[in-house]
């Protein structure tokens, strides 16, 4: 954060934080229970490997524990909007080959979606915060889908709501970072604690 | 000279050919040849041990003679061909395309029949033969069937491969057999054709995947499914939906399962997944579900001379749904137009509407069903007249300032104006039974209608409500309006 935290402003951003630490909470429980619907309605093995799918940003973090607070943010943002666009794609895809025979699954996906894009807006508002305010999303989105056979979309499928999972346990992560007192965004945490 | 032989490929010529045993080079043949109807003999020399000479009408006199490199005389040797002697041989056939659909598995085959050089009317035969996979195994071999035309004719025809083209290589070649009637001499098939190709992914440098990708089939259909990889990997298994499947080895780089009698899929397709070494993993979707069936009880009604709505039953549901699922299009013949209906497949009943079109009265539908497993047609002639279902009157209202009579008003939604209206009005009192007072009015275009009721009890709370029909050709009431209730005066 650029200029030093007013008090107010420190209360706003552990307000944000703690909402959003709750916020990633239930959409992690809600992914986790989206992802067995899926494996169930798709026809999927659960255990089924799945290599990393262009497009779907990767929730570890390298040096994790030395990442300002900023970072922390941009690099939510970033993905919560790729995900916003992966998940309704999904959702299009789902439309277009299931009609209206998998209301459950549809309705799932539209309900994670809304999270994702509640969170993704939870993180422009923290971002606000600083002053600096979120990037604009002009050419940010991911590639259009590949043309892919049906069998490897469900794949695609699968690994963007494992990586959402583990993105939604990583924010939690991050927010409780950003809440510490005396933390300011733009400073590096102490290194009590790495994911 | 010895072992003459004469094949005729077509009426007039034929092809002699002989063995020469000879020491050391020798220099040319001559070669004569007389019949019947020549005048004298035709000779020639030749450095080849075949010519080409007429067909005989009955026989031939041939005299063959081998000279030495300078010329003189080695061998002179005297043969008489007859007509039964001689054999009939077509040339061999020459594939003018081949022609692969992916999408159907099917091979389109183009030959000529050569029909130019022979009589019209003859018939002909060829035998045409499919082989498959690296090691050319053969599938199947079919006899086709022409006429001759004196004419060269393209012919074509069609097979469909019960596996994907791209699992692997597929190969045709064909031969004839002319039944040519008027020749006396041994009659035999062709030489095969040369082999055309359709390569498979399989022969691509970086050809893989599963086939047939993502596609539709009949519950019961036999399907086979085949996984292409790269040079080098394994299939470690392939499985279709929780089974796993014993392999067919097509080629070094593909492999095959048959599944048969395949059951009706789940909403998102079976899966069927080959798993290749080092845990990489490649698949398709494969939907199993039934062709549409005859749709029952097609039955059209207008409620307001705008819209005419079909409803019917389904039948078996087709258990394929979004891109995949059933259509309805309704086509009108008298009037040509036709509509394609919004139908949401989880509802039992099915609906589309059809604008009434002006001065039509009668209307000869077909309700078109298609799927990609198959379709189908139910038709409905109706008059609209006589299909009538009014809408709920609307707006009941009371008026009448008498102890004995009062009039009823009432709305319908509708267009009305070229039939007369029947309308049912049900009078209730607290202490008398239920009346029921019909009343016939002239269809009106969105109107409001009034009827009169007499010999009414004076000071006496009524309920009153109305429903309404066609009064020339009854179909069905409309429903009740909601009721309206009045207290006569004193």
């Amino acid at each position: 954060m650029a200029a030093a935290d007013s008090p107010s402003a420190a209360l706003r951003r552990r307000d944000l934080c703690s909402r959003g630490i709750r916020l990633a909470g239930k959409m992690r429980s809600d992914v986790v229970d989206l992802l067995d619907i899926y494996v169930e309605r798709q026809g999927l093995d659960a255990s089924a490997g799945v290599a990393a799918v262009e497009g779907v940003p990767v929730a570890a973090a390298e040096r994790w524990d030395e990442q300002t607070g900023t970072q922390r943010l941009l690099e939510n943002l970033a993905a919560y909007r790729a995900f916003r666009s992966l998940l309704a794609q999904m959702l299009e895809e789902q439309r277009e080959q299931l009609g209206d025979a998998d209301a459950a699954l549809g309705q799932a996906l539209a309900a994670v979606l809304l999270q994702v894009s509640a969170f993704a807006y939870h993180l422009e508002e923290l971002l606000r915060l600083e002053s600096r305010g979120p990037p604009s999303e002009e050419g940010a989105g991911p590639p259009p889908p590949p043309n892919l056979g049906l069998f490897e979309r469900k794949l695609r499928g699968l690994g963007v709501l494992r990586e959402l999972a583990q993105w939604a346990v990583r924010s939690m992560r991050d927010l409780r970072q950003l809440a510490k007192p005396g933390l300011g965004s733009s400073s590096a945490p102490s290194l009590t604690e790495s994911p | 000279p010895r072992n003459l032989k004469c094949v005729m490929h077509n009426l007039r010529k034929m092809v002699c050919t002989w063995d020469a045993f000879s020491k050391g080079r020798h220099g040319q043949t001559d070669f004569c040849y007389t019949t019947n109807d020549l005048p004298s003999p035709v000779c020639f020399k030749t450095k080849e041990k075949r010519v080409e000479i007429p067909v005989p009408e009955s026989s031939t006199m041939v005299t063959i003679t081998t000279n030495s490199i300078s010329g003189t005389a080695l061998a002179t040797k005297e043969f008489e061909i007859h007509n039964k002697d001689i054999s009939f041989v077509p040339l061999t056939p020459r594939i003018l395309s081949l022609t692969p659909d992916f999408s159907t598995s099917t091979l389109n085959l183009k030959w000529s029949d050569n029909g130019s050089v022979f009589p019209n009317g003859l018939d002909a035969f060829w035998q045409i033969q499919i082989l498959r996979k690296e090691v050319m195994e053969k599938v199947t071999q079919v006899t086709y069937y022409s006429k001759l035309t004196h004419e060269d004719i393209i012919l074509s025809w069609n097979w469909t491969s019960d596996m994907p083209l791209e699992c692997t290589s597929h190969y045709v070649k064909i031969r004839s057999y002319i039944n040519v009637t008027q020749f006396v001499g041994p009659k035999d098939w062709s030489d095969w054709s040369p082999v055309e190709e359709v390569p498979g992914k399989d022969t691509e440098p970086s050809g893989s995947g599963v086939f047939p990708q993502d596609t539709v089939v009949a519950v019961g259909s036999d399907v086979t499914i085949c996984c292409v990889h790269e040079e080098g990997q394994q299939i470690k298994r392939m499985t279709y939906g929780p089974e796993i499947y014993p392999m067919i080895p097509l080629s070094s780089r593909s492999s095959a399962i048959r599944v048969l009698n395949a059951s009706a899929s789940d909403t998102s397709g079976t899966n069927v997944v080959c798993i290749l070494s080092e845990d990489e993993m490649d698949g398709t979707v494969l939907f199993v579900g039934y062709a549409p069936d005859v749709p029952q009880n097609l039955s059209c009604e207008t409620s307001n001379f705008l819209i005419i709505k079909c409803t019917w039953k389904p039948g078996r549901p087709s258990g394929l749904y979004g891109k995949r699922r059933t259509k309805y299009s309704l086509f009108e013949r008298i009037s040509g137009k036709n509509v394609s209906c919004e139908v949401n497949e989880m509802n039992r009943e099915r609906v589309c509407g059809f604008p009434v079109l002006a001065g039509q009265k009668t209307y000869d539908f077909i309700l078109g069903v298609s799927n990609p497993i198959g379709q189908t047609e139910s038709s409905l002639l109706v008059d609209l007249t006589e299909r009538v279902h009014p809408k709920t009157p609307e707006k009941l209202t009371v008026s009448g300032n008498s102890s004995t009579s009062i009039r009823l008003h009432w709305f319908i939604n509708g267009s009305f104006a070229e039939i007369r209206l029947l309308c049912q009005i049900e009078i209730s009192s607290g202490h008398s039974e239920q009346k029921l007072h019909n009343v016939s009015v002239p269809g009106g275009k969105f109107s409001t209608y009034t009827a009169q009721l007499n010999t009414l009890h004076p000071y006496t709370k009524y309920q009153f409500r109305v429903r309404c029909s066609a009064a020339d050709h009854f179909w069905r009431w409309s429903d009740w309006s909601r009721i309206e209730e009045h207290t006569t005066l004193e």
